[in-house]
């Protein structure tokens, strides 16, 4: 399956009318890769994710993607007492194209297990979610995504809340998806994972910088994203943004 | 044998086993959702709300299942509105105060309208012998929109009961699908005022639904189970509401609740 490419021109959106929460945001990227999207809380990551998925409507610039892109919501937004086994989760993500007066039958059930399988979970696909690892939950909800056959995913703090094997896990099924043709973009916190991925997007109610880590990651350029968020450790080779959570924005 | 042979021989407990029949249906459909989306104080708040219209119905000369949607509708509509402009006091803290003040107008009205005792009792309780081939028509009607609702947003309640608009597609959790969550929560809960009573909405809205929601693990099973424990309560507490000369409501909710707690005890004995 080949991804298509995403392109941003010149975006502005927000809540408000005449408030924009993001403004002057411009990039792309093809088809195979990954962008991490770093910021702070309010700095728009979220809204940028919003307008992508056609949920918020914006005045200004210009969105091009072929198909609606799947959204990877934070595991910390699902109801863990919630009766629904990772199969279950898997499923939801064929609810869009099977119509309403339609049970989900064997097709849509071989598409979840198939995208469970491509997340490594498909030995869990009866277990309750509620009763499955941080890391394992956020797979699962990466599975309801590719059940979407979507060529663009967009992942939400992907890696909070997960231990490091967890965490590396998830890193080798985003690596795959990458090999795989699909394009992703990766909201996160975690500045050295994203020197890993392909391109960064960084986000402080405007865009900042965009392009590859090596050439984007440089002082300034956080300091202009975090602000009072950085800090600087040891001989300020490496950088920290410490964050307290919030999905407001 | 016999007491049951009588029983059914016996229009007005045919009619109300029939209703007992079908709002198990509703508790299966509607009592499910009602428990997995934690809406337990908005279906008792709409309860409580019809009671006035209830009380006014029969001197206006107005039906009073029209009464009881025109006085729910305006609490539900009291909450989402009051909810938007005091949001320090929170959701809950706003069905409380309406409810208070709809519980509080009813008394008072029925104290001056119909000055019966008797007459309140049978809103806040239910009655047996008050049901007709009217209310029957109407349960049935909102179990058809409850069967239709569950299939054309059945899965949009899910995907938004399990972490909101998680799933990413426009058309799954959106506000529509949730209006209609709610009005068909309320009609439901307008269509069992006459057999349990505004009061006693519950002990077929939610007590079946939570009880099965101890020992079930997905939404169908929970769905299968609610529906077999509500009937089991409701034609349990009818009769036992003639046997023992009591309104139905609190004969149902009695059973309920006693189900409840057994469900309980070895739901912990299970787990020890």
């Amino acid at each position: 399956m080949t991804a298509r490419r995403i392109a941003v021109s010149d975006l502005s959106a927000g809540y408000l009318s005449g408030v924009p929460a993001i403004s002057e945001v411009t990039f792309s990227a093809d088809p195979g890769s990954i962008v991490a999207v770093l910021g702070p809380n309010g700095g728009g990551k979220t809204t940028l994710f919003k307008a992508l998925l056609g949920q918020l409507p914006f005045s200004i610039g210009e969105i091009s993607i072929d198909r609606t892109p799947a959204y990877v919501s934070q595991t910390e937004r699902a109801r863990l007492d919630f009766p629904v086994s990772a199969l279950d989760v898997a499923l939801m993500g064929t609810y869009g194209r099977t119509p309403w007066y339609r049970r989900t039958g064997r097709g849509e059930r071989d598409a979840a297990a198939s995208a469970l399988e491509q997340v490594g979970l498909l030995d869990v696909a009866d277990q309750l979610f509620g009763s499955l690892s941080g890391g394992q939950r956020q797979r699962v909800l990466i599975a309801r995504a590719l059940a979407q056959q979507a060529d663009v995913l967009l992942l939400d703090e992907p890696f909070s809340g997960v231990d490091h094997n967890s965490s590396e896990r998830i890193t080798s099924v985003l690596e795959q998806l990458r090999a795989n043709g699909r394009t992703l973009l990766v909201a996160t916190h975690d500045i050295e994972q994203a020197r890993a991925f392909d391109l960064v997007l960084c986000l402080n109610q405007r865009q900042i910088a965009f392009g590859a880590p090596a050439a984007v990651l440089d002082r300034r350029a956080l300091e202009l994203t975090y602000g009072a968020e950085l800090v600087l450790l040891d001989d300020g080779s490496q950088v920290v943004a410490v964050q307290h959570h919030s999905h407001d924005h | 044998m016999d007491f049951f042979g009588r029983l059914l021989e016996l229009d007005f407990m045919r009619v109300a086993l029939l209703e007992g029949m079908l709002l198990s249906v509703l508790a299966g459909l509607l009592g499910t959702q009602v428990v997995l989306r934690r809406l337990a104080f908005f279906a008792h708040g709409v309860g409580a709300a019809a009671f006035p219209g209830l009380v006014l119905a029969d001197p206006a000369g107005v039906s009073p299942q029209v009464a009881a949607l025109a006085t729910g509708t305006l609490f539900a509509g009291g909450v989402r509105g009051l909810d938007r402009r005091l949001a320090r006091v929170g959701t809950d803290g706003v069905t409380a105060l309406l409810l208070v003040a709809a519980l509080a107008i009813g008394i008072v009205l029925a104290s001056d309208v119909l000055g019966s005792g008797a007459a309140v009792d049978q809103l806040l309780f239910g009655t047996l012998v008050g049901l007709s081939s009217v209310d029957l028509l109407a349960t049935a009607m909102v179990c058809v929109a409850a069967i239709l609702g569950q299939q054309a947003c059945g899965r949009a309640w899910l995907v938004a009961g399990f972490d909101g608009r998680g799933a990413g597609s426009p058309e799954l959790g959106s506000r529509s699908s949730e209006q209609v969550l709610l009005v068909l929560i309320a009609l439901a809960v307008i269509v069992s005022i006459k057999a349990v009573g505004a009061l006693l909405v519950a002990a077929l809205l939610v007590v079946p639904a939570a009880t099965a929601r101890l020992f079930t693990s997905s939404v169908r099973s929970l769905r299968r189970a609610t529906f077999a424990i509500s009937s089991v309560e409701a034609i349990g507490g009818t009769v036992l509401a003639y046997a023992l000369d009591v309104p139905p409501g609190p004969a149902i909710a009695t059973l309920a609740s006693g189900c409840f707690l057994v469900a309980v005890l070895v739901s912990i004995g299970r787990s020890a």
